[in-house]
């Protein structure tokens, strides 16, 4: 049994590439998300906001894609990302905060 | 709805339901589906039975626990087929169920059950409850069950060994033991049918005791060869120490009692009684109980019971030994005692009387008729042969009580020995004998004393006469290294070589040897040696029967070997005193035609030897002390005076005449006026100055004439003055005039002294100083000072030294020093006897005034009681160690204490006590203060010492060694040969008294030991029964629990702690305590935890269970008043709901650091108002908070309120916050023990909330989410904030996904497993796989390295042990508060 992942992909108010995660992301289920972010190639705005778990699995994805990425996270996920440096490296932002305005 | 449990259901499913009454499962009611799984999910073991038939069901524990081989045939059987062997009890109990609707309840059960291939004692306890159908009519029954087997005969067991080791009286006879033993064990006919006990007695082994069987059964025979190998019972095997099974079977066993069963036994188990350190004693034959099978724990039984026999036999014999030998000592030693002391001063006052008025009869008579003569000689002879008796004897007495006062001077032994012999020539010549002196003078002087020596020589020359027929007697005195060597020679008879060793026996006699005289006391020779071991020498004898006797004296040269206090100057040459008379009286009266009277005129031709002071007394027998300078003058008036008979003693000067005047009163003394030290006018006021010598006339001799001068002298207090020269007449006529005029004069005086000097007890008089002034004979006697050196001012010289002393000097000087201020007392005091041994004397006195001067004086008599002292202190001393020994715990403790006892009552430096078990090195105990916190070891010894250790251990057991300022005893402890030493410090006498008690301590302690080690075994033997019938055997997660019973006196007791897992998940806690203690105690509290668990099940809620339980406490005696706490938790939500029966209060400690009691739901005790509602109360367990349960014995003490004892329990639980729930119960049962072990038993039951997360899966990633579920909901339960809770969760998953990797890599599918554990501030993670790990390396692209990474940064502490089988990471988070 993989752990439950949804992947929603959508626009943002600016027209970035936008796409909404939820579930828990780990060794089982990562592949489904770095095979969706391996689709694309431009910005990408990644909603983690429904995300409730994501270790070292996911980050490895995450850091593969840093430079396109903008992502949206609860103060939930905010240490792993800290700790992980990857913070550093993307633009976070919390939720509610949909980036620059057109 | 069989799936509910695999193996079971897989087995029942197979049945073929459609041929029993029920149909196939598919048409069962929903009632007996419901019933089904019930039975399936428990974990409790049940069976039931529905319908018509009473069709079987069990689930998986019942076939586990009960019904064995018949699994699974009985499924779907009728209930009837199923338990046959047992339906007349369960048939009527199930029909009760069926018809009246009311479940049975039965208590420990027994059913010999069929399932382990053999009639199987088996005991159940267990309940039918009705099943009911959709409609509600009763159509079944279940039971539920539980097995006590193991608790019922261990019980038994148990009871049995206590009933073994409670024999009320400490010690008796052999039979009053074994009699005992077989009525113990005739009360367990179920695990001894019947039992025999053999003793071996030399080649034979002797029915000494049965049970459960008759003494005339042919396999019972009164005795058995011992070496026996076949026969009804080898004997041979136990006789080597080896146990041996005997299959009852054959002819020769027909007829066996069957015990409680109705079947006789089949096999018998023969072991040996063995003992300590030898052959066993005998063997016991136990019949087995058919019903069950030989395990360990049977055969364990059936050795301790042996062994209880054995050491009681032990115990026994050892007693009997001890007692006869002690009684034999103490007899002997007052025989002795009462012998000597009577004889002493009855015999020589009656003998004095005697021979006096003998000698002036021979005086006056020296004319009369023949025959009244020689009468005479013959009383004569006789008495002197008494007195000569008397005297050895009481040599004896004082070389016993060691107030032999010797005087050891320098001597020519040639010449003295020479001399000595010479005395015999006459005797010798008149017997026909050759007598041959051969005594060359040697290099250097020995020190003798010439008295004791003259006793040596007499005697063995007297003796050699009088075996000796024809031939020669020969003395030879040389030399052989440092030693003189005497040696007498002689041919005569010779003795037997079987006698020789006891030739120097006190009062032993060779029977039936040829003598000269069969007149004789066999104490001559006994006498001979003690003299010579005074001397410091050696005796030793050679003889050949026929061909003649040697002895050989060896004297050593020097002084080193003598007392030095003993040591005097040469006092010059007096030989042959009248010691020699008697002698050679008796020898010549042996020899035919031997004329005693011409003999006695002038036995051995003394004129010759003729000295001062020993001339035969043909006068009016007075005697005359002379003291004169002038050596010329001396020798004349001597001549005068003997010539005249009087008895003269001549001296030298005034001081020496005081002195021996003093020591023996003359009836007159004669004394020059000049003379140096001490002249006449002073020797005259001396002697007027002493009361003994107050009236003794003096005559005094002058060359100065003249009025004045004489006036002088008699004003001094002379009777009469003589002035030189004077007519040898003139002299004698003073003399004779003083004499008679002092005998009408002094008559009263000489009637004191004579009363006073036969006084048996000391006595003495003090002047108003406290100087001791005067003192009698018996004074002299015990504390050899004699009136010769009075006055005695103190400090006197029988004063302890305070040097080496001080408490006994302290006390002796409060006694002395106070008598001139008191007008009367007594006290019993330490002093020093003047050769320096120890007394204990009784002073008692009382003020008087001296009739002639008016002064105060104390008089007082003491008395020795040394021997009484010792009596006391031999009582007070086996008291305090029957005491130590009674009141200790251990077998350690016992030998700890009993040598402080020794140490105390001797006074000594230390006391070791070394064990040589089976070890390479001895065991050291010692009364030492431990060095740098080590105690003393064998290695911390002198080598010395070690060495003399060693030597003791091979001696006789029980007797004493004294050397080297100290005593050694060997004696038997449990595990193997014991010495004792007892370092007495700096030279310091060990008497023979402190040797006999020393004897009697030790066998007493050898004994105490044996108990001791019985009271340890008993007590591991308790123990492991107890906790056999404690406890679940599997407790559930988050609980720890701990039983102790009461440390003193050792007692299991009816303290209980319990969980019950129900089948709702909620776990049931029980914790309780019956009133009493002991083996009763314990059997209550071994049927209500029984009752307790099942009720729990049935019903689920405390206050309903502890009403049920109400009930059933009603009807077991003992059960009364017994307090309970009764709850069930739910670890999920840590919801406890809980009910009292007058149980203490449990106690919470929340995480903030508070504590909360749970002292709602209370009520009374159990069955005090049965029937009455139990309230209950609820409460939730906070996440992280610690429960704790408690007896009262934990928090009870003397003298405190309870509440000090609870809130001393809530600190312990509190400060152990931090600490795994397991180490936790022990702290607290530590901290919280009384200094010396509980005296209550204890139970107690800790639980913290939540329960740790223990989960095990496949190393699978799709694990991962289901693993974190779990961990995310039991976080949930630890009540922490959010942020914590996400940073666990991702150090945790990945811990796991490591696993997971290196599991697929290694080995895929291996479990790995997560433990997470919540302390108050603190939670514990651990996963655990069996792959390994690569060491992380600092690769950003790897992101397993990253995830190490990030569970060191989420978490405070992570370890990572990578090992042979597997990798473990152990995380730690401190919660914040």
């Amino acid at each position: 049994m993989t752990s439950p992942l949804t992947l929603t992909p959508g626009r943002r108010a600016d027209g970035t590439p936008r796409l909404a995660v939820g579930g828990e992301i780990d060794m089982s289920n990562v592949g489904s998300l770095a095979e969706a972010l391996d689709r694309g190639s431009g910005p990408l705005v990644l909603d983690l906001t429904a995300v409730e778990y994501l270790d070292s699995a996911g980050l490895s994805v995450l850091f593969a894609h840093a430079d396109r990425l903008e992502l949206v996270v609860t103060p939930l996920l905010e240490p792993v990302l800290t700790v992980s440096g990857l913070s550093g490296l993307v633009t976070v932002r919390g939720p509610g905060d949909d980036g620059p305005r057109p | 709805m069989f799936a509910a449990d695999r193996e079971v259901g897989r087995d029942l499913a197979e049945v073929d339901w459609a041929g029993t009454p029920l149909g196939p499962p598919g048409e069962w009611p929903q009632s007996l589906r419901t019933a089904v799984s019930i039975l399936l999910s428990s974990r409790f073991p049940m069976w039931m039975a529905w319908g018509e038939q009473l069709t079987f069901f069990c689930n998986a524990a019942y076939r586990r626990d009960t019904l064995g081989r018949k699994y699974p045939w009985a499924l779907g059987r009728p209930a009837n087929e199923v338990w046959a062997e047992v339906w007349d009890d369960a048939g009527p109990r199930i029909e009760t169920v069926l018809t009246t609707g009311e479940a049975t309840w039965d208590e420990g059960l027994l059913l010999l059950l069929e399932r382990s291939g053999y009639s199987e004692e088996t005991y159940h306890t267990f309940s039918y409850s009705p099943l009911r159908d959709d409609v509600g009519d009763v159509v079944g029954m279940l039971c539920v069950v539980t097995e006590d087997t193991d608790r019922v005969i261990g019980q038994r067991r148990m009871a049995t060994l206590r009933d073994l080791g409670s024999d009320p009286s400490l010690i008796r006879t052999e039979q009053e033991v074994l009699a005992f033993a077989d009525g113990q064990l005739g009360h367990n006919r179920k695990d001894l049918p019947f039992t025999l006990t053999y003793l071996f007695d030399g080649d034979t082994a002797r029915l000494a005791g049965a049970s459960g069987i008759g003494a005339g059964h042919p396999v019972a025979p009164a005795t058995l060869a011992a070496g026996a190998s076949g026969g009804v019972w080898p004997a041979a095997v136990p006789a080597g120490g080896e146990a041996v099974l005997v299959p009852l079977t054959g002819d020769a066993f027909a007829g066996l009692p069957t015990g409680d069963w109705s079947e006789p036994p089949l096999q018998a188990l023969v072991v040996p009684l063995l003992r300590q350190g030898g052959a066993p004693y005998g063997f016991f034959v136990a019949a087995l109980n058919r019903y069950r099978v030989l395990d360990e724990g049977y055969r364990g039984f059936v050795e301790l019971a042996a062994g209880h026999i054995a050491s009681g036999i032990g115990s026994a014999r050892g007693y009997q030994a001890q007692q006869r030998r002690a009684e034999e000592l103490s007899e002997l030693d007052r025989a002795k005692t009462t012998f000597f002391s009577n004889i002493s001063h009855e015999f020589r006052t009656p003998l004095s009387l005697i021979m006096g008025p003998v000698e002036e009869l021979r005086d006056r008579l020296a004319g009369a008729e023949g025959p009244v003569l020689q009468e005479l000689d013959v009383i004569r002879r006789n008495g002197l042969r008494l007195g000569k008796l008397v005297n050895t004897l009481l040599d004896f007495s004082r070389i016993e009580a060691g107030r032999m006062q010797a005087r050891y001077e320098p001597v020519d032994l040639a010449g003295v020995t020479a001399e000595l012999a010479s005395v015999f020539r006459s005797a010798m010549e008149r017997a026909g004998l050759a007598f041959d002196v051969d005594c060359p003078p040697l290099d250097e002087p020995v020190y003798v004393d010439r008295g004791m020596w003259e006793k040596v020589v007499l005697n063995l020359l007297s003796n050699a006469l009088k075996f000796t027929f024809h031939g020669a007697v020969r003395v030879v005195v040389g030399t052989a290294g440092e030693h003189a060597v005497v040696t007498v020679t002689d041919t005569g008879v010779g003795v037997p070589e079987a006698e020789l060793p006891r030739v120097f026996e006190r009062f032993h006699r060779i029977e039936n040897t040829r003598s000269r005289s069969n007149e004789g006391s066999g104490i001559g020779l006994a006498l001979v040696q003690e003299l010579v071991g005074l001397h410091g020498g050696t005796i030793g004898v050679e003889s050949g029967e026929g061909e003649g006797t040697a002895f050989t004296i060896r004297l050593p040269f020097g002084t080193a070997h003598l007392p030095p206090g003993a040591v005097a100057p040469e006092a010059g040459d007096t030989v042959a005193s009248a010691t020699a008379d008697p002698y050679v009286l008796e020898a010549l009266h042996w020899l035919p035609g031997g004329d005693p009277a011409g003999a006695a005129d002038d036995p051995v031709g003394r004129a010759g030897a003729s000295t001062a002071g020993t001339g035969p007394a043909r006068g009016t027998g007075a005697r005359v002390l002379l003291a004169d300078d002038n050596s010329d003058m001396r020798e004349y008036l001597t001549r005068i005076l003997d010539g005249a008979g009087y008895q003269v003693t001549a001296v030298d000067d005034g001081a020496e005449a005081l002195a021996t005047a003093r020591r023996d009163i003359p009836d007159l003394v004669v004394s020059d006026v000049m003379m140096p030290r001490l002249d006449g006018l002073e020797l005259v006021a001396r002697l007027r100055g002493d009361t003994r010598t107050a009236s003794v006339p003096v005559l005094l001799l002058s060359a100065r004439a003249g009025q004045e001068a004489s006036i002088e002298g008699l004003r001094a207090g002379a009777d009469d003055y003589l002035v030189k020269p004077f007519a040898a007449a003139e002299l004698l006529a003073r003399v004779r005039a003083n004499v008679e005029l002092a005998r009408l004069r002094g008559h009263h005086v000489r009637w004191r002294t004579a009363l006073i000097d036969s006084l048996q007890e000391a006595f003495f008089v003090c002047d108003e100083s406290g100087a001791v002034v005067e003192i009698n004979a018996a004074f002299t006697d015990i504390l050899g000072y004699g009136p010769e050196n009075l006055p005695y001012a103190p400090v006197q010289p029988w004063w302890p030294r305070a040097a080496t002393d001080p408490e006994a000097h302290r006390r002796v000087g409060d006694a002395f020093s106070g008598l001139p201020e008191r007008d009367q007392g007594s006290y019993t005091v330490p002093v020093t006897h003047r050769d320096g041994h120890r007394l204990w004397i009784t002073v008692t006195y009382s003020k008087a005034e001296d009739p002639d001067t008016g002064r105060q004086v104390t008089v007082g008599t003491l008395r020795d009681v040394t021997a009484e002292h010792y009596a006391v202190r031999r009582e007070t001393a086996l008291a305090a160690l029957s005491t130590a020994l009674s009141t200790a715990a251990s077998l350690s403790e016992a030998l700890a204490g009993a040598l402080g006892g020794l140490k105390t009552l001797w006074g000594a430096r230390s006391v070791v006590a070394a064990l040589f078990g089976g070890g390479d090195t001895p065991v050291l105990t010692t009364t030492e203060e431990p060095r740098n916190g080590e105690s003393r070891s064998w290695e911390d010894l002198p080598a010395a010492r070690r060495e003399a250790l060693t030597a003791l251990r091979g001696q006789p057991s029980l007797t004493p060694v004294t050397e080297d300022g100290g005593a050694g005893v060997p004696l038997e402890h449990p595990d193997g040969p014991l010495v004792l030493w007892i370092d007495l410090g700096a030279y310091r006498p060990f008497t023979a008294e402190d040797q006999l008690l020393l004897s009697l301590l030790a066998g007493h302690l050898a004994q105490g030991l044996v108990r001791a080690q019985q009271i340890d075994q008993q007590r591991e033997t308790a123990i492991a029964l107890q906790r056999a019938i404690l406890g679940p055997a599997r407790l559930p997660d988050g609980f720890a629990v701990r039983y102790e019973p009461a440390t003193r006196p050792l007692e299991v007791g009816g303290d209980w702690y319990d969980t019950v897992a129900l089948p709702d998940g909620r776990i049931g806690i029980v914790v309780g305590d019956c009133v009493g203690r002991g083996l009763e105690a314990a059997s209550v509290m071994g049927q209500l935890r029984s009752a307790c668990r099942a009720l729990m099940l049935q019903y689920a809620g405390p206050s309903r269970t502890l009403m049920a339980l109400d009930q059933f406490a009603a009807s077991v005696p003992g059960a009364l008043c017994t307090t309970v706490f009764c709850g069930v938790l739910d670890p999920a939500t840590g919801e406890l709901t809980y009910s009292s029966a007058g149980h203490p209060p449990g106690i919470l400690a929340l995480p903030d650091g508070t504590t909360r009691l749970l002292e709602e739901g209370r009520s009374l005790p159990l069955a005090v108002r049965p029937g009455r509602q139990r309230p209950e109360a609820t409460c939730t367990l906070p996440a992280r908070s610690t429960l704790l349960l408690y007896t009262d014995g934990l928090v009870e003490r003397r003298r405190r309120p309870l509440n000090t004892g609870i809130d001393q329990a809530g600190d312990a639980v509190q400060d152990g916050r931090d600490v795994p729930i397991d180490d936790l119960a022990t702290e607290v049962m530590s901290r919280l023990a009384p200094v010396g072990g509980y005296d209550d038993d204890v139970a107690l039951l800790l639980y913290r909330h939540p329960a740790p997360l223990d989960i095990s899966f496949p190393a699978e990633s799709s694990q991962l989410a289901p693993v974190r579920k779990a961990l995310r909901g039991w976080l949930a339960q630890c009540d922490l904030p959010a942020n914590t809770v996400q940073n666990v969760l991702v150090a945790a998953g990945e811990a796991c996904a490591n696993a997971i990797e290196h599991g697929h890599r290694h080995a895929p599918g291996d479990a790995v497993r997560l433990r997470a554990e919540a302390l108050v501030d603190n939670l514990l993670l651990t996963v655990a796989d069996s792959g390994r790990w690569k060491v992380p390396r600092p690769d950003p692209n790897a992101h397993r390295g990253r995830g190490v990474a990030l569970m060191r940064a989420l978490m405070q502490d992570v370890s990572i042990t990578p090992g042979p089988s597997g990798t473990t990471v152990d995380m730690q988070m401190r919660i914040p508060r």
